[in-house]
């Protein structure tokens, strides 16, 4: 109340004491999402860090002293590779599909359609209902005796196969987060200036022309953007991998993934310091990719 | 308006202080709480477990136990409880994670508790116990169990001859029989899992072990296992479009199927109308059969020690045991107390079934080894031999 009062007397202060006090709010205003910060994601991962180089039970510290074992075994583990390997060919399966599903209905409803509402909405369903719930019923749905089998006339269960469940997994989430995808591009769309369409339109050049000369080279922030974001979310996949085999990521090894080998070293082998030791290298790999991409597609936007 | 809802608010108010001195009144000796944890198969087993309890809170003034649900990842859950120091006092342990949780120290050994309450341990079957126990150290006791036995369609077994087998080699011609015929049509004459959980028992019943997968008695179980799958005898759930074989047989699609208990609540509520006999489970050279069975084991970090012993020890003692199976949810642990009517061929596993877990600290974590091995195994990517030998070594850890 005192601060409030004085801010509505006339400025007897100098700039400087302005500049303090304003800055003062500044930091109180941040304070607060600053600390919720802090406390569950920068404490959390100091701590892992930590216990990474450590022998870590259920009870915590166990005997033995402080080393990089914990990393020298994951680097070494044939599963953890195999987790690599699985999530390599499933991001670089999911992320361009996706990109390719998002941008393609944002075009789509970026027209003057009828119902174009009612597009924008079904579309984007996909995205915000339980990726869990989606599996379930995409379990069913692509089983052997399935509704899908039945209708191409196959016998394939595409999610207990080990050579097509990932591709399965693939077709199943770009389609839940092309909704997604297509928000982002959608917005970007809209903020292309129509000059240049008319400019276009002037030299009389073709829409195909259009789309590949103006509007995908001017999308070039959302492809950056979009790219990063599923590319990160690529990575940490789990859900879908952990209902499909119920947590064992099989058959054959074909669903672990590094989250999935994070959580199994964490919560079956109850080796918390082999968990943490893969969850740091896991952050090192998203790191380095995504900076990557700064430098290659997103080079002008960061300029 | 405002004014009745004074009195309504003053006239609560008196009836729950007139309440609290009245309790205040009875409790004349302290009561010490218990937390129970473990998990449900529905609400069945929830309006049961809770009316064991409530007859052990009227038969105990001193001590208040009340049922924790934890569905979901129970090993999870409790995990992150352990780690808070902030466990059940009593809790369910799956016999394949005892080994485990035993290495991490947080179970606690209940042998002093025993001398010192003079609880007679040789009520219960030895296997099931031993499968909490390392050395001579127990940590748990049963609740209760089921080993697997063999189910089969009644309709088509008597297109099949009508004789249940009891060895391999009937089982073989039995499933043959059953093709040539297309007994089974749209589905296999015998639904087996890729699960080591269902394949070991065969493993035993050739004469090998867990702890010998070197054999050439377990090699001969997988093949013969796999190849009953490989010659079109058999198919697994997920050749045959189905979530368990418990399914299989009930929409028709298997004859034989290898389960436990737990499939004859799942068949009356399901599929009432199908008519399977259980039969004993097969057997070769041996009897050969696991024992899925939970505990009642106490926390290492618990305050109320004497109090989680007098629960744990009235729910697996007689009494406690035989209210819990008067449904029929599972077998008994204890020689003293009956299972309800039709287990007798379950039953009849008790003196050779093996503890599911086998009180290895690394079983758990061989488990994701094993299965994954196999599903490899079926669809020909990896030898059997091989599969064994990663087995092997994942238990050693």
């Amino acid at each position: 109340m005192a601060t409030a009062s004085q801010a509505a007397t006339p400025p007897r202060s100098t700039m400087l004491g302005v500049r303090l006090r304003e800055a003062g709010w500044g930091y109180g205003f941040v304070a607060v999402p600053i600390a919720v910060f802090g406390l569950f994601f920068v404490y959390p991962f100091g701590y892992a860090l930590y216990i990474s180089f450590f022998h870590w039970g259920i009870l915590g510290k166990q005997a033995g002293g402080a080393g990089t074992f914990n990393y020298d075994k994951v680097v070494h583990d044939p599963v953890f590779h195999t987790a690599l390997k699985n999530i390599a060919e499933y991001t670089l399966g999911v992320v361009p599909l996706t990109m390719a599903l998002g941008l393609s209905l944002a075009l789509v409803i970026n027209q003057k359609i009828r119902g174009r509402n009612f597009f924008r909405s079904a579309f984007y369903f996909p995205s915000i209902a339980s990726s869990v719930a989606i599996t379930t019923i995409a379990l069913y749905l692509f089983n052997a005796n399935g509704l899908f089998n039945h209708i191409i006339g196959s016998k394939t269960p595409w999610f207990q196969n080990a050579p097509t469940v990932m591709w399965a997994i693939v077709g199943l989430n770009s389609w839940t987060s092309a909704g997604t995808a297509m928000l982002y591009y959608l917005a970007a769309l809209q903020s292309i200036p129509t000059d240049v369409y008319e400019a276009a339109a002037v030299d009389n050049t073709g829409a195909w022309r259009t789309f590949w000369r103006i509007t995908f080279p001017l999308l070039r922030p959302a492809h950056f953007f979009v790219l990063v974001i599923f590319g990160i979310g690529a990575l940490k996949l789990f859900d879908q991998a952990f209902v499909v085999s119920n947590g064992l990521g099989g058959p054959n090894y074909s669903t672990y993934t590094p989250v999935l080998y994070i959580y199994r070293e964490a919560f079956t082998t109850f080796d918390f310091g082999v968990a943490a030791a893969a969850g740091v290298l896991l952050f090192a790999l998203i790191f380095v990719l995504t900076l990557a991409q700064r430098l290659t597609v997103g080079r002008e936007e960061a300029a | 308006m405002r004014k009745r809802l004074g009195v309504i608010l003053g006239l609560l108010i008196a009836v729950v202080l007139l309440a609290a001195t009245a309790q205040a009144g009875t409790r004349t000796h302290k009561v010490t709480n218990v937390t129970l944890a473990g998990w449900s198969s529905g609400p069945d087993e929830d309006t049961l477990l809770n009316q064991v309890i409530a007859k052990f809170n009227a038969t105990h003034p001193t001590i208040h136990a009340t049922f924790q649900v934890i569905n979901g990842d129970y090993p999870t859950a409790m995990t992150a409880r352990f780690a808070a120091h902030n466990p059940p006092d009593v809790f369910y342990v799956d016999s394949s994670v005892i080994g485990a949780w035993v290495h991490q120290g947080v179970v606690e050994p209940l042998n002093s508790f025993v001398k010192a309450s003079k609880f007679d341990t040789s009520a219960f079957f030895p296997k099931l116990l031993g499968a909490f126990e390392s050395g001579k150290t127990i940590y748990g006791f049963p609740k209760d169990w089921s080993p697997l036995a063999m189910e089969i369609n009644k309709g088509m077994l008597g297109q099949a001859g009508g004789k249940a087998p009891t060895s391999w080699a009937q089982l073989q011609s039995v499933a043959q029989t059953m093709k040539s015929k297309n007994v089974v049509s749209g589905g296999a004459p015998i639904c087996l899992a890729p699960d080591w959980a269902r394949m070991l028992a065969f493993v035993y019943q050739a004469g090998g072990s867990l702890n010998n997968l070197s054999s050439p008695a377990a090699e001969a179980a997988v093949n013969f296992y796999v190849g009953l799958i490989k010659k079109g005898l058999a198919q697994t759930p997920q050749q045959l479009g189905v979530d368990w074989c418990g399914t299989a047989l009930g929409k028709g699609k298997s004859a034989i199927i290898f389960e436990g208990n737990w499939l004859l609540p799942f068949m009356k509520s399901t599929y009432p109308n199908v008519q399977y006999g259980i039969f004993p489970m097969i057997k070769d050279k041996t009897g050969g059969n696991l024992a899925f069975t939970v505990s009642y084991s106490m926390a290492k970090d618990t305050p109320n020690k004497q109090a989680a012993w007098t629960l744990l020890s009235w729910l697996v003692g007689k009494q406690g045991q035989t209210l819990w199976m008067s449904k029929g949810l599972a077998l008994p642990s204890r020689k003293d107390v009956k299972a309800v009517g039709g287990r007798q061929n379950f039953l009849a596993a008790a003196p050779y079934a093996v503890g599911w877990g086998f009180g290895n600290p690394n079983f758990s974590t061989a488990y994701t080894v094993m299965n994954n091995d196999l599903t490899a195994v079926i669809s020909g990517g990896k030898s059997v031999s091989s599969m064994l030998s990663d087995v092997a070594s994942a238990l050693k850890g």
